[in-house]
């Protein structure tokens, strides 16, 4: 897992920023009068078409793949969740930048948990392989 | 050689090292440190690109540094001028290899396997120019098997081919593929970046 305060505090500042605007911008454009499902599978590819750029620049200071991936999933998954709640009922451009922000962390956390996991195993096969060595 | 890659790689030598010079090198720097940090021998290093990978290569080791693009080559002649131990720097296209079998105790590359239009091909013309026994150190970006992100570096893929990469190559598969053996995948960033190593069997096995 990555340990240095810089790249940490740029995951965290890139994940929460991209949700929060994907999510300020989905409210704006999503409105009361659309199907949930629209409103969910119209944020799911607005908000990748903002992360994309949002990524792309973030990558300069803090990271290529470590941060494009999970910028776009972010701009992906809190696109969806702002785009149907805000079809559902009307969402202030405020909570709706907090709700992306969050969705942000949550995607953040999920994609540590999962680096954690990809390479643990990797750890675990090496012990093995040297066991039966 | 490919000039249509020949001249993709010279048209993107602009703005290279600011998109790819701060964020991504430091944030790679502990992997790369560790996979050139077993250089011995005589080496042969591809792609060199502008020369970032330069500042984490072990000093006086013996190294041949190619890439396609002589523009890449001649930002990255400044940075082989600081380097401590003996670096020649040549452009070449990994298809057009015209050294001699068994020239090289190892072969690394760093983010190229992404980007050689016939990556197999290649791959059995780097075992070409390996001893037999001699091995492949690889840092390299790849497609992923989990969703959302093999996904997406899918959809990504036809944009980014034309400005330089191919995000979802399955270069682990392509290694196999070109006859090394030993493949050993270690993960660097989720199942994308990764170091590969791998052996050259035989001298004259599969060409």
């Amino acid at each position: 897992m990555e340990r240095r305060l810089y790249f940490l505090l740029g995951d965290l500042l890139s994940n929460t920023g991209a949700g929060a605007l994907v999510g300020l911008a989905l409210s704006a454009v999503v409105g009361e009068a659309w199907p949930a499902v629209l409103g969910m599978v119209f944020g799911m590819v607005v908000g990748d078409v903002i992360a994309l750029p949002a990524a792309l620049l973030l990558s300069v200071p803090f990271g290529a793949m470590e941060v494009m991936l999970p910028v776009m999933a972010t701009g992906m998954a809190s696109g969806m969740v702002v785009g149907m709640l805000s079809a559902i009922g009307a969402v202030s451009g405020g909570f709706a930048a907090a709700l992306g922000a969050l969705v942000g962390l949550v995607v953040l956390a999920a994609t540590y948990g999962l680096n954690a996991y990809v390479r643990a195993g990797y750890a675990s096969t090496v012990r093995d392989r040297q066991k039966t060595r | 050689m490919d000039l249509a890659t020949k001249r993709k790689w010279d048209n993107a030598v602009r703005g290279y090292d600011l998109m790819n010079g701060y964020g991504p090198e430091w944030r790679w720097a502990p992997s790369k440190r560790r996979l050139f940090a077993a250089m011995e021998g005589k080496v042969l290093f591809l792609a060199i690109g502008t020369g970032q990978d330069i500042q984490f290569f072990p000093p006086d080791r013996d190294i041949i540094a190619i890439d396609i693009s002589d523009q890449m080559i001649a930002q990255a002649r400044r940075k082989a001028e600081r380097y401590q131990g003996r670096l020649e720097l040549r452009p070449l296209d990994v298809h057009d290899l015209d050294y001699p079998d068994a020239t090289f105790d190892q072969v690394f590359t760093s983010c190229t396997f992404c980007s050689v239009p016939d990556p197999v091909n290649g791959l059995r013309n780097l075992r070409r120019v390996l001893k037999p026994g001699g091995t492949i150190g690889m840092f390299e970006h790849t497609g992923s098997r989990w969703f959302p992100f093999g996904l997406m570096l899918h959809l990504m893929t036809p944009l980014t081919r034309r400005l330089g990469p191919e995000l979802n190559r399955d270069t682990p598969s392509n290694v196999r593929q070109a006859g090394f053996v030993d493949v050993r995948v270690e993960p660097v960033y989720l199942d994308v970046v990764k170091l590969i190593h791998a052996v050259n069997p035989t001298a004259s096995a599969g060409f």
